[in-house]
């Protein structure tokens, strides 16, 4: 197993490689750089802009050289933890992603985990009380909360906060909170503020996988062994917790690695609408005006957190069965 | 105590009254076990009665669909929805100290009820056909074995475990000790059936429910099983109720037969009986359709005519008569043949025999 995620990690780095050089040039594919939109935002403050002036921003943002040229001075700074300049900020893109990364995987680390939780035990209920009423509520539930886009539900959960209960969303912390040093206040008003994101985020996700949950789960007890747990006495709530949900999980846990990127970009465009300091609007803009070593940046990173999810995945599946062994 | 609403305690007097409480573990009185499905009730069992001697081996046989499974899962309170148990009842006869005949009613307990479960794996255990899919993938067999322990005998983990691997032992499995280690899919067919008889037999049962336990194994893996089987029966003094639908395996291991047709019994007998003097037509053209050594090579074997009838048909009178040879016109295809005891105590639900009607058919 250890030399199984050794080498795991050996991949990893390889892929990464290959994301790094796809990433970089797709963000160089659209035709113009971020100089063109600098230029134009000049002229359309009144300023005239001369080809010496032009040439000496391109020498300062390098934008001269050839593309590979480029791709290897970004990522030679990698290993210094140098990811370039942001044009649009005038800053190093270390300075300016770190918290928005952190919170961007926070947001989307909570809802996985409370959205499977959630999930698993609508799951098991809806499977274990399959065609009473309360089975045909949670369905029509999960056909609704599947078919709603999330930046639809954010919109509505942002007017409907906002009107109705006079909250204040698109903000992580409350006004006086937002410089104050880390403490427990702290952290629950976060807290309540983003439970709101979360929920936005969660609802498809739950809907879906409570979907799957049921249908494994409706699967495992038709098995033999869930029978055979029985005609051993025991307890039927066991039977279904210990004997039926672990081998009904499995195909969950399989799918953990595809859930992931999923919610990471439904985190971008839920925080564009909720306008939220995570990476989602930085990105976004980035890509808008081609801030290209910001937006190449984020994409390594959303990279490395997939991967990581992957394998994190694959460990927790060998464990959950021991059928699965790596070498 | 759990058991007083159910518990019926009999003295010596009633004891005589009832001769057949005696000899038997269990009796399955007029049992209906119903299946409400989307295409309509099925009558998985219709009125089966028949009694599970004490310390024997009771075969039951029939064409797939009969509910041979059913009965078993009946018995132990298993039948899960859309199947119902409708009618009839299970009586469990327990002998406690001084010879004190208790009876429970399992049909009367709940499914869920904590008496139910403490009978299941403890008093009555089951094993079953399929040995690939009885056994839980993710737990290692020492865990599931363990589990029983655990559960009826209150014992803690590692002495759940010496008990499993002691049992693994006695019922043949070679290197027990690492076995109990490992998982279901590291052993082969026979050595899960193995750990499935262990489990099952784990608690001492006083009666063990195999259903078609080596349909799935080769011939000489049967045979070892078999053996096993029947020398652990006399040595626990246990009752078995041998599900199959091999003859050659009841002639083997049975001492009484039960012949059963489409949800109800045809027959009881003890073995010999069933083999050298079968009274039920039904029984005879099993006999028949069955190849027998030295006969010549070119002779055909006998099937029966037409199959088992959908058991969501409602046919009149004898269930059997559209296939039988013996049928008699406005007789077995008006009224259920009622059960006949003959005078050496067989059973069996025939017009040839007598014209006792059954009530409710």
């Amino acid at each position: 197993m250890a030399s199984y995620i050794v080498r795991r990690l050996g991949y990893m780095l390889i892929t990464l490689v290959f994301v790094t050089v796809v990433g970089f040039f797709i963000i160089e594919l659209p035709p113009g750089s971020y100089l063109e939109f600098h230029i134009q935002s000049l002229r359309q403050q009144g300023g005239d802009v001369t080809p010496d002036q032009i040439a000496a921003l391109e020498r300062r943002y390098g934008l001269g050289d050839p593309v590979h040229v480029r791709f290897y001075k970004w990522i030679s700074g990698f290993p210094r933890g140098d990811f370039g300049q942001s044009f649009q900020h005038q800053r190093p893109v270390g300075e300016l992603i770190w918290s928005r990364l952190g919170y961007t995987l926070l947001i989307s680390v909570l809802t996985l985990i409370i959205s499977w939780g959630i999930a698993i035990v609508v799951g098991v209920y809806s499977a274990t009380h399959r065609y009473t009423i309360p089975d045909y509520l949670i369905t029509v539930l999960q056909f609704i909360g599947l078919a709603i886009p999330n930046f639809l539900l954010a919109l509505v959960m942002m007017i409907v906060l906002q009107q109705t209960f006079g909250m204040r969303v698109g903000v992580l912390y409350s006004r006086e909170f937002r410089d104050a040093p880390f403490s427990i206040a702290k952290l629950l008003d976060l807290a309540s503020n983003l439970w709101v994101p979360i929920v936005i985020l969660g609802v498809a996700g739950t809907a879906w996988t409570s979907r799957v949950m049921r249908a494994n789960l409706l699967d495992v007890l038709n098995m033999q062994y869930v029978q055979t747990a029985r005609a051993k006495g025991v307890y039927e709530p066991k039977v279904i917790w210990k004997h039926a949900v672990r081998n009904a999980l499995h195909p969950l846990v399989m799918t953990l690695g595809l859930a992931l990127p999923g919610i990471i970009s439904g985190e971008v465009i839920v925080s564009t609408v909720l306008n939220l300091p995570t990476s989602g609007p930085l990105f976004f803009q980035a890509l808008i005006q081609q801030d290209m070593y910001l937006a190449g940046t984020f994409l390594v990173f959303f990279a490395v957190a997939l991967l990581i999810g992957n394998l994190l995945a694959d460990i927790m599946l060998a464990w959950l069965d021991p059928r699965i062994t790596y070498r | 105590m759990t058991d007083q609403v159910s518990v019926q305690e009999t003295d010596a007097g009633q004891q005589v009254e009832q001769p057949s409480a005696q000899g038997n573990i269990v009796e399955v009185r007029d049992l209906h076990t119903y299946f409400y499905t989307d295409l309509g009730v099925a009558r998985a069992l219709n009125g089966v009665t028949y009694n599970i001697p004490r310390e024997k081996v009771l075969g039951i046989v029939g064409e797939s669909g009969c509910g041979k499974s059913v009965t078993a899962l009946s018995i132990m309170n298993l039948v899960q929805p859309p199947g119902k148990i409708v009618s009839g009842e299970v009586v469990l006869h327990r002998v406690g100290a001084k010879g004190a005949n208790t009876e429970v009613v399992l049909t009367d307990l709940g499914r869920h009820s904590t008496q139910m479960r403490r009978i299941r794996g403890n008093e009555i255990a089951m094993i079953f056909q399929e040995p690939m899919t009885s056994l839980n993938p993710v737990y290692t067999i020492g865990d599931q074995i363990s589990e029983a322990f655990i559960l009826h005998q209150g014992v803690n983990k590692d002495e759940a475990r010496r008990r499993s691997i002691l049992i693994l032992d006695r019922v043949g499995m070679p290197y027990a000790d690492t076995v109990v280690d490992q998982y279901p899919h590291q052993l082969s067919g026979g050595m899960r059936q193995r750990a499935m008889i262990a489990l099952g037999l784990s608690c001492a049962p006083s009666l063990l429910i195999a259903d078609e336990p080596t349909t799935a194994l080769d011939v000489t893996t049967e045979a070892q099983i078999l053996d096993v089987m029947r020398g652990l029966q006399s040595d626990i003094g246990m009752s078995i109720m041998f599900i199959t639908h091999d003859l050659g395996v009841i002639a083997q291991m049975a001492d009484e037969v039960v012949v059963m047709y489409l949800g109800r019994v045809a027959e009881q007998a003890p073995v010999d009986s069933i083999f050298y003097d079968p009274l039920h037509p039904y029984t005879r053209a099993l006999l028949r359709s069955i190849p027998h050594v030295g006969e010549g090579t070119k002779e055909r074997l006998k099937p029966i005519r037409g199959v088992v009838p959908n058991p969501y048909s409602n046919i009149s009178g004898c269930p059997f008569h559209p296939r039988c040879d013996e049928f008699m016109p406005d007789v077995c295809d008006v009224n259920v043949p009622g059960i006949t005891m003959t005078e050496d105590g067989r059973a069996v639900r025939c017009f040839l025999y007598s014209d006792r009607v059954e009530k409710n058919g």
